[in-house]
């Protein structure tokens, strides 16, 4: 069984269609609400995904490990992590697990620049392009979408993850650790949709400036 | 004796008996009641003996008593500002562990039929 692992801060917008949808593929959801002040823990619960709540809010590499670990917990064979905010197709987390079914690679990674995006902005695809070179130069892993919230592991690959940037660097981390591992990664193209929903939630480019200070310092501090 | 030595021993002083204090009731390590120490004790003596500082300095190659004073308040604080910070992200780090530790522990399963039932009890398939 394939568990999907969202994390959720004040998504009770969308997180419920984001889980239903999931459910409706026969997949086991896990929605970490990471100390929502609304209504997301039971969006999530009513729509069918099991939900972990964060007493307070430690961000979202914090609720990623949350649900990993529980997932591994639970038995696990395939981890999806998941956005929340409705920007990621349910359809994609098939192609996602199958090269790790076929044990031709133990983790997969969404890009949305294989694959293809709707309503993006310039301004975040070229943010996100500054990213990928930066982190292709900091983690020497190949690829180009380094901060898709949508990845695939293997249990074993799972295990082997720490997350221990809270916040949102841990997309940097996670690559660090891919390749410090020797996992075998691989891309999958994946259908990005950006909505005006989307775009207010999501990080604003300012905020990409402190989570390059949190990862460099975080990579220095360890 | 100046005002400003006045006022600075009697604030000096104040520090002391509070490190004391605190040292005895193992609020503090003795290592760090020791240091907050030494820190008074060699203020007090610069407040007390001002040109002692400019003999030092000299020595060191700076012009002046107070800019040695300066230079060091200011590397003191740079190290105590890290300090404070490297403190800061342990018990972030270990508030993190708590909350998903308590998380993992409390996990709601869905809602099926209209009806909540609640906390997981205990984990496995």
């Amino acid at each position: 069984m394939i568990s999907v692992v969202i994390p959720a801060y004040n998504e009770a917008e969308a997180v419920g269609g984001v889980v239903a949808e999931l459910v409706g593929r026969g997949h086991r959801v896990i929605v970490v609400d990471d100390g929502s002040r609304d209504a997301t823990t039971s969006a999530a619960k009513r729509n069918g995904a099991i939900v972990l709540r964060h007493a307070v809010n430690r961000g979202q590499g914090a609720a990623l490990q949350t649900g990993i670990a529980y997932a591994l917990k639970r038995g696990a064979e395939f981890i999806v992590t998941f956005d929340s905010d409705g920007q990621h197709a349910a359809e994609d987390v098939d192609a996602l697990v199958a090269p790790l079914l076929a044990h031709r690679a133990d983790v997969t990674l969404g890009s949305r620049f294989r694959g293809s995006t709707e309503g993006m902005t310039a301004l975040r695809r070229m943010m996100l392009k500054a990213a990928v070179l930066f982190t292709r130069y900091a983690s020497g892993a190949r690829v180009t979408d380094t901060h898709n919230g949508l990845r695939a592991f293997t249990r074993a690959a799972a295990a082997k993850l720490d997350i221990r940037l809270d916040r949102m660097a841990h997309a940097s981390e996670i690559l660090d650790q891919i390749v410090q591992h020797g996992l075998r990664y691989e891309e999958v193209p994946v259908h990005v949709r950006y909505t005006a929903y989307s775009r207010r939630k999501g990080q604003s480019s300012i905020a990409a400036l402190r989570i390059l200070a949190d990862y460099v310092l975080g990579r220095w501090m360890r | 004796m100046t005002s400003f030595q006045w006022i600075a021993f009697a604030v000096l002083g104040v520090s002391f008996a509070v490190t004391l204090t605190l040292t005895v009731r193992r609020v503090i390590a003795p290592r760090v009641g020791f240091a907050w120490a030494l820190l008074w004790i060699a203020a007090a003596v610069f407040i007390a003996k001002p040109e002692l500082t400019a003999t030092i300095a000299r020595a060191m190659g700076i012009g002046r008593g107070t800019d040695l004073v300066l230079y060091f308040a200011i590397l003191f604080m740079i190290f105590g500002f890290f300090a404070v910070y490297v403190r800061l992200r342990r018990i972030e780090s270990d508030m993190t562990k708590v909350v998903r530790e308590l998380a993992m522990r409390s996990a709601q399963e869905p809602v099926v039929d209209g009806e909540d039932r609640g906390r997981v009890s205990g984990g496995g398939e």
